[in-house]
């Protein structure tokens, strides 16, 4: 559930930040640091699409991939894992992007920390969600093997609610 | 009832109590993106109604030359504020600028002027702008300008710009010793100096503002924007009685 929270505040940001890049918004609310020189330098498109578009979609897809619901436990522990490494790409985009404000442009940009923030926020919650999976596989099979009765299942989820 | 069918009718009874408890969950998730798009509308209302507003001026007499393009004595002037840092004035120079020199100036319905106006957001403005008014000492202000706001993103963030600079004064075919220690000896500052005074004077906030007529008007106008306000001067000047107030000599170039 938290990372659909995330990935949905993530997104809104991402969008925020893609109507300024296409001229929508016409100024951005920036208290803190230069968002408007981060935001018009060239590193601000990544193969001519708005770096804010592709974050967009990144965090659309990580909150299908949060809510989507499953009924078995492969697809679960499978889709535990895209999660994991759709977040930890983006990851490590968001540091070379805040390598490239830090050092090369010399100006910050709120929005786009706030997004690299909420990004590194689900790639640790993706973790946590894989081990749960991972746990409640483990009791599954333990369950399977008992044989006079049931083991309590304990705090393990089970398929079909949302990730996250 | 097997065990087996027993648990998977456990399961389901879990899950349909679990989708059940989420409904919160999913109308909580609804109203946040309610209210963040709303906020997002709203931002966009608020910053469209932040932007300067196109204002009334009177004619006022230029103090600064600022770069001359085409006939100084058409019947109307379009005076131009611009940053060569700025994103919006690169958007202007590249999409809409050609059409405006093709259409408006070649045709002598009016004369362009540039004034510099480096806003102090972007840190190698003032050196485009000398750079540029170096290219200008040797009649290639106008199109050092179309190279500097076309390769805006190559030098903007550069600690020295001077390395891409001299690139495009070597394309223009420059005289390389003679731009180089006009660059270095920054002996045009002045001149930019006055050119931003001249916008200060004139309430310019924001880059590119035109002067068009009794028109200022803020923001990277398109084209039709552009050739009505040069309609409405032009008609005015050809209804005004004769105005005395000759406009200051600029250094004038072709592009």
């Amino acid at each position: 559930m938290i990372i659909a929270v995330l990935a949905l505040v993530g997104a809104l940001v991402a969008l925020y930040l893609t109507l300024f890049k296409v001229g929508v918004i016409r100024e951005l609310v920036c208290n803190v640091g230069s968002c408007e020189r981060v935001n018009t330098s060239r590193w601000a498109m990544f193969f001519g699409v708005p770096v804010a578009a592709w974050g967009l979609a990144t965090y659309l897809a990580l909150l299908v991939l949060a809510l989507v619901p499953v009924q078995r436990a492969a697809l679960e522990r499978a889709l535990a894992w895209l999660l994991v490494a759709v977040s930890g790409w983006s990851v490590l985009f968001s540091a070379w992007l805040t390598s490239k404000e830090l050092f090369v442009i010399h100006a910050i940009c709120i929005w786009c920390v706030t997004s690299a923030t909420i990004m590194t926020l689900i790639f640790f919650a993706s973790l946590l969600e894989l081990a749960r999976v991972r746990r409640a596989e483990r009791a599954e099979r333990f369950d399977a093997r008992a044989t006079v009765q049931p083991a309590a299942s304990g705090g393990a989820s089970m398929p079909g609610e949302p990730h996250g | 009832m097997s065990q087996k069918s027993a648990r998977a009718q456990r399961s389901n009874v879990v899950r349909t109590q679990r989708a059940a408890n989420l409904k919160p969950f999913y109308i909580g998730l609804v109203v946040v993106a309610i209210v963040g798009i709303a906020l997002i509308a709203w931002s966009a209302q608020h910053s469209d109604a932040s932007r300067p507003s196109i204002a009334n001026v009177a004619a006022t007499p230029l103090k600064a030359q600022g770069h001359l393009l085409g006939n100084p004595n058409a019947p109307v002037q379009i005076l131009e504020f611009a940053d060569f840092g700025c994103p919006h004035c690169a958007e202007f120079a590249t999409i809409t600028e050609p059409d405006v020199r093709k259409r408006i100036v070649e045709t002598g319905l009016a004369s362009y002027r540039y004034f510099d106006f480096p806003l102090g957001n972007f840190p190698n403005s003032v050196h485009a702008s000398n750079a540029a008014a170096c290219a200008g000492d040797q009649n290639k202000f106008w199109e050092m300008h179309d190279k500097l706001f076309e390769g805006q993103p190559d030098w903007s963030d550069e600690s020295n710009p001077k390395g891409v600079f001299e690139t495009y004064a070597k394309a223009l075919g420059l005289d390389m010793k003679a731009w180089d220690a006009c660059y270095d000896s920054q002996k045009h500052l002045p001149e930019i100096d006055a050119d931003h005074e001249e916008g200060v004077r004139r309430h310019v906030e924001s880059t590119p503002t035109f002067v068009i007529g009794t028109k200022q008007i803020p923001g990277a106008i398109p084209y039709d924007m552009l050739k009505a306000y040069v309609d409405t001067a032009a008609m005015a000047a050809k209804t005004a009685t004769p105005n005395n107030s000759a406009p200051a000599k600029g250094k004038s170039g072709t592009p």
